[in-house]
């Protein structure tokens, strides 16, 4: 499929959201910002969405009566979806505010690596193995018979 | 088959009017939930008998494919929109005082997933998807395990679930892009009919890989399994026991019906199995080294999800047949082992004599994990059987070293299976045995209907893989999918618009070569 011109800079800067995004994600520590990069990543993949229905000499797609036959309209249907994606998307980031809100004024911290460690030790006092007073990291050490 | 669609509709309307409902009666918002429940179930049953080896597609709202939106009910599909109420019906949380915001989430979830399962629209599928994830999200905080830091470690859990889901969904919706821009399509059967001109090739691959990771998430694939251990640590082990058994299949399906129908070339298959037997081993080495029952569990179900995944990369009607099994099996066997980890919480030593106390409880826990490790009679041996037959018979070096994974991972799943009977039936009683908490009535009821129903299957062995085969038939015949979907005037109007849309939307969009 040949790219010429505007397209061009389009795909780079969706693909650039999408890396920014997914980098975001998976190297900040702090959970606000890491949402953050969620939403960078769902712009970059509705961006990229709405390109594969993009023509650079397109028109709106809507017939008109006085509308030339045969005329290059860009795709109506991505749009609809994106619309869609972008509607579930802020659901989602509402929600996982909402959580992280809670979060904070349970576990006083933002930073993944503390809450991540906090909870094992919740779930292990949970389920009896290890006893409430140890501040240790809960994580499975080394005794067991095979 | 035209009130089929209630199955989506009733549950969804359902969950957004029971707590408008809560308000002026609290008892007719709870019965509602039930009423609609049993509903989809009495509507299941009735066109049950309508589809056998011809499936039948119904078009939303009289709007012929490939513009509208179909579903397309198979003996697959029709299988789990029964499933989905009854497990639903099992694990509904009714003997507690809940919130009437989780009923809604519970029937979320059902709405969702019965979409799921039916669709036969790509973006569909992934609006349903979502659906599901939002609902399992709202679910795992709103079910955490009792206690006083239950609450907390469901939140992070919750979170962390979240994210991880959200950049799965994300990776699935640039991958359903890939596929947009290739074909200028989204409806399966539509898809299916150009896939092996427009998705043969390493776009159409990447967009599998996409969609195989985004929602692999969900069905407990490798490397995006991270959330699996915390989340059923976290949650009561009604909703695990849900989330194991019937969300991650739905996810499975999903990913076996786009590979089916979209993905022909073989490395989408050996990228699964790959994938699936990673799974396999770090699943089951992993529970080899826990120290508790539920953390156990969760993993082992990591590494059955990998064996499904594993069964299912088989090329052919035989791998489907394999994958249809060990899935079918996991259904069943793992939320009723998860119903009898309830009672069996703390350090695994701390269950020494279990067997003693409880004799009846400890007997379903031994025929339950036999069935798990494929002990002969039971049904879990012939499912494990299939795949090791299949496997063996590839020619791919892939698949043998996928053999030789299944088989190390289930040595070591033995180990760990036979040290918790050995703990269970050990002489002395453990120190914590009297403080012990009971089994609940309804958690011994599912775990011996599960047991009874295993019984009944190896016991009718060959009548099961009558049905099976069928199914792995029909849901690997491409053709037949197309072939449902369209009739023969619907394939000349495609081929008729899609020369009209060349000039009009798209260059890259034309049929070549249909009938």
């Amino acid at each position: 499929m040949t790219m010429p011109g505007i397209e061009v800079v389009f795909y780079t800067g969706a693909i650039g959201l999408i890396v920014i995004g997914m980098a975001g994600v998976l190297m900040v520590k702090n959970v606000f910002r890491m949402l953050l990069a969620l939403v960078l990543l769902e712009a970059g993949a509705s961006l990229l969405l709405i390109l594969s229905g993009f023509r650079e000499t397109g028109v709106a797609p809507i017939l008109l009566s006085g509308h030339a036959a045969g005329q290059l309209m860009n795709d109506p249907v991505p749009q609809a979806l994106v619309l869609t994606a972008i509607v579930i998307g802020v659901g989602i980031q509402a929600l996982a505010l909402a959580l992280i809100l809670r979060i904070k004024h349970r576990y006083h911290s933002l930073d993944m690596g503390e809450i991540r460690e906090q909870m094992e030790h919740d779930i292990a006092v949970n389920s009896g193995v290890v006893s409430p007073a140890s501040a240790q990291s809960p994580e499975p050490g080394g005794h067991h018979h095979g | 088959m035209d009130n089929l669609i209630l199955v989506v509709i009733l549950p969804l309307l359902a969950a957004f009017l029971m707590p408008a409902m809560a308000r002026t009666s609290e008892v007719l918002a709870r019965v509602t939930g039930l009423m609609v429940l049993f509903i989809s179930i009495i509507i299941i049953t009735s066109v049950w008998g309508s589809v056998d080896e011809q499936a039948v597609s119904y078009a939303i709202g009289g709007f012929r494919p490939p513009m509208g939106i179909v579903f397309y009910i198979d003996q697959l599909s029709l299988l789990f929109a029964l499933l989905i109420p009854v497990m639903i019906l099992l694990f509904w949380p009714w003997n507690k005082v809940t919130h009437i915001r989780e009923y809604s989430l519970m029937m979320l979830l059902t709405a969702s997933a019965s979409g799921l399962v039916l669709s036969g629209d790509l973006f569909n599928i992934y609006v349903f998807y979502e659906l599901l994830a939002v609902a399992s999200y709202g679910l795992v905080v709103a079910q955490g395990r009792a206690g006083k830091k239950g609450e907390g470690a469901a939140l992070a859990a919750s979170l962390r679930y979240l994210i991880l889901g959200a950049v799965g969904s994300v990776m699935m919706l640039i991958g359903i892009a890939i596929i947009y821009t290739q074909a200028g399509t989204l409806n399966l059967a539509h898809l299916a009919l150009l896939a092996p001109e427009k998705l043969n090739n390493m776009a159409g691959l990447s967009a599998f890989a996409l969609i195989l990771i985004g929602v692999g998430v969900k069905a407990e694939l490798f490397p995006v399994n991270t959330w699996v251990p915390e989340v059923y640590g976290a949650v009561s082990t009604r909703l695990s026991a849900l989330m194991a058994g019937l969300l991650s299949k739905l996810a499975v399906i999903v990913i076996i019906r786009v590979l089916v129908l979209l993905f022909p070339q073989p490395e989408a298959l050996q990228l699964m199995t790959i994938l699936g037997m990673l799974g396999v081993i770090s699943g089951e080495l992993v529970a080899w080294r826990s120290r508790d029952m539920i953390r156990m569990l969760s993993f082992s179900s990591i590494g059955q999800l990998g064996l499904v995944f594993v069964a299912f990369s088989i090329p052919g009607d035989m791998g489907l047949m394999a994958g249809f099994a060990v899935a079918l099996h996991h259904l069943l066997v793992k939320p009723a082992l998860f119903m009898l980890a309830s009672g069996w919480t703390g350090p695994l030593e701390s269950l020494k004599g279990a067997a003693k106390q409880s004799p009846y409880i400890a007997a379903l826990f031994v025929l339950l994990v036999m069935s798990l490790l494929g002990v002969p009679p039971l049904p879990g041996f012939w499912a494990k059987l299939l795949i090791v037959v299949n496997l063996a018979s590839q020619a791919a070096p892939v698949y043998q070293f996928a053999l030789a994974f299944v088989l190390i991972a289930t040595v070591i799943e033995a180990a760990y299976l036979y040290r918790v009977v050995m703990i269970l039936y050990h002489p002395n009683q453990g120190q914590q045995a009297s403080v012990r908490e009971k089994h609940k009535a309804f958690e011994l009821v599912i775990a011996s209907g599960a047991a009874v129903i295993l019984i009944a299957v190896a016991l009718q062995v060959q009548s099961m893989e009558t049905k099976l085969s069928s199914m792995a038939r029909q849901t690997g015949d491409r053709q037949h999918y197309i072939n449902t979907v369209f009739s023969k005037l619907d394939l000349a109007d495609i081929y008729h618009q899609n020369k009209v849309q060349q000039t009009d939307f798209r260059s890259n969009n034309q049929l070549q070569g249909s009938k």
